[in-house]
């Protein structure tokens, strides 16, 4: 019996490691095929034969890139409306997250939809209310009005997520701290909130990342370069196609980066919180 | 109220100290509403004047390029419009494939990736890394690098093609309807399916170890572990993914804006396009509201559906 | 008779006395003024020919300054709804004549007539250069460069099989067959399906003897002329064979590339695109350009401009300068060596270093038989969501030309409504 158990779990791992390297080919080679057309030369990316590596490598395009796109500036931004947004959520849904799992109360599974529902309404047409509304408040064309502008479509996600991160949080340690005379504010932050908190992060990774990734509201909620994020500055330049593909695979390259550093930083959590959960555990 | 199970406040500064105060709060029966004022306060401020403001659209004449109409009232005229609109019906017929197949997939390749990263295998670490990092792009650069790879002209994916002999000559991927379609999806499928697998790998690490340990001694096998274990205690997790995937699929037309414009001819058109276009080209604010409102409502049904049929809200 | 102070004269007389007060401190306040300007540049080569454009307007300006805000065309009319809808608007924005009649009823633009009037420039201009940007006796707009529409051809080619070069569309479909193998994938012509193209179809109804409108408004598409054009047009992909496979995806960037790397012969564009092919593909003997061929019922090559108009009544007086400035000579020629785009100026094309080459004589010959584009409020719309449709279902044998022209009519009839 012991002999067929580890017999079969050697062939899920091996399964295991085919299936994860190819996805990860799958993932990456886009990715590497964008570097490489940035480190070539125009003729050997507009050309009638297939060029696979670079006959001469060039730094011109991400050097045109830099020069004309603005980029710390646009990426500032980015940095800045994001945050805010992860804040604002972290602030307003944490709790709420909390009490939809926590509590039972009338209205609740009225109120979960109600939050969803805010979600469904599509954003074509909420922008220019959204627009008005932004203009009256004087928060047009700012990182601040935007982070809140995404709010009301990533705070719905936020607290939908999280709850199930609570819900799967065990529920006996919070009742034991009660009986240990805790009022119900301090066990969610000495007890749920810890526990979850491997769930709070990758949710605030979800927010962060769809507040970075945000294409509709960012072009039409900025008109100014100071206030742009990252993905409107890039697709503008890019034009109506026009904007020479070494360019924009440079551009896409250096969109990257920043993603990369925030996933060294978040990686790091993520294992300490997963590990905290295996000592819980 | 239970306030009783409180000590009385010994100081002044017991009196006045804001954490004893929210503490004592957190003991009233309205605790969980107060919980939830901020985030309702937030989400109503700025939502709902919008969402009035573009449903009262749809039953009005709205042509910002035809002021000579005014904005009269018309009641249904744009719903009705919408039936007898070939268009309309080609669209919600692309939407439901779009979306469908775009879940399917993804909902798939994500469960898959994260049952074998939950492995911890030595090494999976870094691989696990490359998995998620295509949707940490935004949608605008996956869009052009993709539209890059499957160039008709210049396409690396159609010289691999071919050089593999999998495909004769170069192809316009997106220039024929039996591919345009099925070429977004994929596109689409590469970069969100890692919504799925960090979602459910961290659900993942929330389901305890002797469950597991329990099913191995009554000797039940991997796919019988899935079905009866992960599955059920994934849920909640995998009913909110899904229902988020499909309204973010479902509303946002920023990557087919980019591959296809709806193209070639309406094979690729789906509604959240076709009210773009409609607001933003032809400036019928009326009928965008009509066609966005139809959106609305179908997520609607499709969310109250779904959460029945699931059942996650029986916990 | 007393005379009645009511609230209209009041604010007449009030408005009088603060535009008044506006112009008098101007040298004093002028130091300060910066305005920003909307366009539709998106090119490296149109780039360029902007910031020349500025660095001359900075060096005869010093005290105004633009900062240029990019809004490609694709995003260009959500943009400018949202802003108008909202009242933020720019002070000067780039207004193609497509554009013109739906952002004057969306109440975008501010009247210009009397300050063109008394342009010191303003007899440098045709007439007809303020069609397109003028209605009911109001100009709301200044040219700012011109769009001519032509095409380039590979000579070497040409030349090589001896073809002449076509001046009839059922011409340049014998070369375009002529000079086509698929087996090694070279297409006579490189067939625009994709985002853009709609215009040129437009053009091929018109040269087929279709115009879309009457001049009293009412659709003037010709039911048959209108397929036949389709049917041509569209032919020369699905029955001909003599344009690329991928022609209903291909837009501005694959039709250039397409020329540039040698899979098509022939495509079809405005002067505006002849740096970024002359940096490709030597002029005069790799490629040559050619007027837009005739159609049996026209010839139709637009003349279009892209205006420069006053968007907001702040800072209209800096906005005016900057405006100006695209009308000198000296300006509109830096412009043009930097990008291939037409001075909009009658005495600016006239300059030596334009009709002195040879390349540029097939826009000068458009210059005398160039017409402006049909232009109605929901012209821009109709084309973009009914006509590149419908003509793509034809190139992907979903619909027949008799179908495709079908739905373009109802959806004309739908627009014009």
């Amino acid at each position: 019996m012991a002999q067929t158990r580890s017999g079969s779990k050697l062939l899920w791992d091996v399964i295991s490691y085919a299936v994860l390297v190819l996805l990860a080919l799958v993932c990456v080679f886009p990715i590497i095929w964008t570097f490489l057309t940035s480190i070539k030369v125009e003729e050997d990316i507009v050309t009638r034969e297939m060029v696979y590596f670079p006959t001469r490598f060039t730094f011109d395009w991400y050097v045109r890139l830099w020069s004309q796109s603005g980029y710390p500036v646009l990426v500032m931004n980015s940095l800045m409306v994001t945050s805010l947004t992860v804040l604002i959520c972290l602030l307003t849904g944490t709790i709420a997250s909390y009490a939809f799992s926590r509590f039972h109360f009338p209205g609740r599974t009225q109120l979960m939809l109600g939050y969803l529902v805010v979600r469904m309404f599509p954003a074509v047409l909420m922008i220019i209310p959204l627009f008005i509304v932004m203009r009256q408040v004087g928060l047009l064309d700012s990182t601040h009005g935007l982070a809140i502008a995404y709010t009301s479509f990533l705070l719905p996600l936020f607290v939908w997520m999280l709850k199930g991160f609570f819900d799967a949080a065990p529920k006996e340690l919070e009742s034991a701290a009660r009986i240990d005379g805790s009022t119900r504010l301090g066990a969610m932050f000495r007890i749920v909130i810890p526990i979850a908190r491997n769930g709070l992060v990758a949710t605030c990774v979800f927010v962060a990342i769809a507040a970075w990734n945000e294409y509709l509201f960012a072009l039409m909620l900025t008109t100014s370069q100071g206030s742009r994020t990252w993905p409107v500055g890039l697709q503008l330049m890019v034009g109506e196609f026009q904007l020479p593909w070494g360019m924009l695979a440079a551009g896409g390259m250096i969109s990257i980066l920043p993603v990369i550093v925030l996933f060294a930083i978040v990686q790091r959590v993520m294992v300490a919180g997963i590990t905290a959960g295996a000592v819980k555990g | 109220m239970s306030r009783a199970a409180y000590p009385p406040p010994r100081t002044i500064w017991d009196g006045i100290n804001p954490i004893r105060m929210i503490g004592e709060l957190s003991e009233t029966r309205y605790w969980m509403y107060l919980l939830l004022l901020p985030s309702a306060m937030l989400i109503t401020a700025v939502v709902l004047y919008p969402t009035v403001y573009g449903m009262q659209m749809s039953f009005r004449e709205m042509r910002l390029n035809r002021p000579d109409l005014g904005t009269d009232w018309v009641l249904f005229k744009h719903y009705a419009r919408m039936l007898a609109d070939p268009i309309f019906w080609t669209s919600l017929r692309n939407t439901a494939v779009w979306v469908t197949s775009s879940i399917a997939l993804e909902f798939l390749i994500g469960l898959i990736a994260a049952l074998a990263l939950n492995r911890n295998l030595p090494g999976t670490k870094l691989l696990a890394v490359l998995i998620l990092l295509p949707y940490f792009l935004p949608n605008v650069v996956a869009g052009h690098m993709w539209a890059l790879m499957l160039d008709p002209r210049m396409g690396v994916i159609n010289d691999l093609l071919v050089k593999t002999g999998l495909l004769v000559g170069y192809k316009a991927w997106f220039a024929d309807p039996a591919t345009a379609m099925a070429a977004a999806i994929i596109v689409e499928t590469w970069h969100s399916f890692p919504f799925f697998t960090l979602l459910i790998m961290a659900g993942l690490k929330g389901i305890p170890a002797d469950l597991y340990k329990a099913a191995d001694i009554d000797g039940a096998g991997a796919l019988a572990q899935l079905r009866l274990i992960t599955l059920p205690m994934l849920k909640t997790i995998i009913a909110a993914a899904v229902i988020l995937r499909v309204i973010g699929l479902v509303n946002s037309p920023d990557l087919l804006l980019i591959l296809t414009s709806g193209g070639p001819g309406r094979s690729t058109q789906v509604l959240s396009l076709y009210a773009f276009q409609m607001a933003y080209k032809d400036f019928n604010f009326g009928y965008a509201g009509a066609l966005s409102v139809v959106m609305f409502v179908l997520l609607m049904l499709f969310a109250w559906a779904y959460i029945r049929l699931s059942k996650v809200n029986q916990d | 008779m007393t005379i009645r102070f009511d609230r209209r004269s009041m604010l007449k007389l009030g408005g009088g006395a603060l535009a008044a007060s506006a112009l008098l401190p101007r040298t004093a306040f002028a130091q300060s003024t910066s305005i920003n300007y909307w366009h539709t540049f998106t090119s490296q080569s149109e780039q360029a020919g902007l910031d020349s454009v500025m660095a001359l307007f900075k060096a005869a300006h010093p005290d105004i300054s633009v900062t240029p805000e990019n809004i490609p065309n694709p995003e260009f009319m959500a943009k400018i709804t949202a802003a108008v809808v909202s009242g933020s608007r720019p002070n000067v924005t780039m207004v193609s004549s497509e554009r013109f009649r739906d952002l004057l009823a969306m109440g975008a633009l501010v009247d210009m007539t009397d300050r063109v009037a008394s342009w010191e420039r303003r007899s440098d201009f045709d007439n007809s250069r303020f069609d397109s940007i003028s209605l009911d006796g109001k100009v709301y707009g200044v040219p700012g460069f011109a769009f001519v529409d032509w095409m380039y051809y590979r000579k070497d080619w040409f030349d090589e099989a001896g073809i002449a070069v076509p001046t009839t569309w059922a011409e340049l479909r014998d070369a375009a067959i002529k000079r086509s193998d698929p087996a090694k994938g070279r297409y006579g012509f490189g067939l625009r399906g994709g985002p853009g193209g709609q215009n040129i179809i437009i053009n091929m109804m018109e040269a087929f003897g279709s115009p879309v409108l009457h001049a009293d408004g009412s659709i003037g598409l010709d039911r048959d002329k209108a397929i036949a054009a389709v049917d041509f047009f569209a032919g020369l992909l699905v029955k001909d064979g003599a344009a690329p496979p991928s022609a209903a995806n291909d837009g501005f960037r694959q039709i250039i590339e397409g020329f540039q790397t040698g899979q098509t012969a022939m495509i079809y564009h405005h002067t505006g695109s002849y740096q970024d092919i002359a940096s490709k593909l030597k002029p005069g003997v790799e490629f040559g350009t050619m007027a837009i061929p005739a159609g049996p019922g026209a010839r139709v090559a637009r003349l279009a401009y892209a205006y420069n108009t006053i968007t907001k009544e702040e800072g209209a007086d800096a906005a005016w300068e900057w405006i100006k400035f695209w009308g000198e000579p000296d300006a509109a020629v830096a412009f043009l060596e930097k990008t291939g785009y037409f001075p909009a100026s009658t005495v600016a094309a006239q300059d030596q270093r334009i009709i002195g080459n040879p390349m540029y004589a097939a826009a000068a010959d458009t210059l005398a038989f160039g017409i402006p584009q049909p232009s109605f409020p929901g012209a821009a719309g109709w084309a973009e969501s009914s006509v590149l449709p419908n003509f793509q279902r034809v190139l992907i044998g979903e619909a027949t030309a008799e179908q495709a022209v079908d739905d373009m009519i109802a959806g004309l009839a739908e627009a014009i409504a």
